[in-house]
């Protein structure tokens, strides 16, 4: 029995604590968005969220614990985002009107 | 033993590989939806760029209680989610069931949310068109980004329910065992719904706040 209730433990106290960091990140940015901080509220919400996305992909969805191939795909995601934003702006910015 | 026959596929040796390959399915399709939504995102991330004041003063606008409750809705339902597919996988089956129906049930709960801030936003005629009540004109833009993300993200949500209750199905009438590869997918697909959210929640709800 106490096997089972260890075991119950186990399964819930790391999803538990990242769910808690989550939370705790989300209070961040909320409050965060109400400081007059003038053009760094955004980023400042915006690396927030990225910090979240990590926890979230990392213990949530056990990238921590997946194949090489799994995380390399993953993160072509994020590389073709990457490039998609890149050109984009580097395009819009150096617009002379 | 029969069980696992059950829960194993062909051509995989065994269930670990079986849920790696299911879940690295799952990680290429995310791949195109993150480009899908990172579309999306970038034209924002240009019209906000270009037009600061104006969606600092449309994003004054937008509910902060309903996308707040919501956010907290959606990152309980990714730890619902979480427990379900660490249950399955050591063939707890009552504690799978149960998160199970408790992610489905907080879908709903967002989706229901989400429908009275419709509600509310409609009332404030803030849909882009005639007798859209804020200036700029460039805050309608804003509004067209909020109808059309938060649209496409709730139609991502109600695909992710509807599969949610099918697994949950044919897993309470034991047509496919808990311990197979199918949780794998369906989790990282539900989290997947929940880290749009994230990006969008500050697009969307945290501008023009200070």
């Amino acid at each position: 029995m106490s096997d089972g209730d260890n075991s119950g433990r186990r399964l819930w106290l790391g999803p538990s604590a990242a769910w808690l960091a989550l939370l705790v990140l989300f209070a961040a940015s909320l409050g965060s968005a109400y400081l007059p901080l003038g053009a760094g509220s955004v980023a400042l919400n915006l690396a927030i969220a990225a910090v979240m996305l990590a926890v979230l992909t990392t213990f949530l969805m056990d990238l921590r614990n997946s194949a090489v191939i799994t995380r390399i795909v993953a993160a072509a995601g994020l590389l073709w985002m990457i490039i998609m934003f890149s050109l984009t702006f580097a395009d819009y910015l150096s617009r002379s009107y | 033993m029969t069980d696992l026959a059950g829960a194993l596929r062909e051509p995989w040796p065994d269930l670990r590989m079986q849920r790696e390959g299911v879940g690295l399915g799952m990680w290429f399709f995310l791949a195109s939806e993150v480009l899908f939504f990172g579309a999306l995102i970038c034209a924002y991330a240009v019209y906000r760029s270009f037009n600061a004041e104006a969606f600092r003063i449309a994003g004054e606008h937008s509910e902060i209680v309903y996308g707040s409750a919501n956010t907290v809705l959606l990152l309980t339902s990714s730890l619902t989610m979480t427990i379900a597919l660490r249950a399955a996988t050591v063939r707890w089956r009552a504690l799978t069931l149960a998160c199970l129906a408790i992610t489905a049930a907080l879908g709903i709960a967002f989706l229901v949310c989400k429908g009275l801030e419709y509600r509310e936003d409609l009332r404030e005629h803030l849909f882009p068109g005639p007798n859209f009540p804020l200036s700029p004109p460039a805050a309608q833009m804003f509004w067209g980004f909020y109808w059309i993300m938060t649209g496409i993200h709730a139609l991502h949500l109600t695909a992710g329910i509807g599969v949610v209750l099918v697994v949950f199905v044919l897993f309470e009438r034991r047509v496919i065992p808990v311990q197979g590869a199918t949780m794998e997918g369906v989790a990282i697909y539900w989290h997947f719904v929940d880290s749009v959210w994230i990006v969008l929640f500050p697009l969307l709800y945290l501008a023009g706040r200070s």
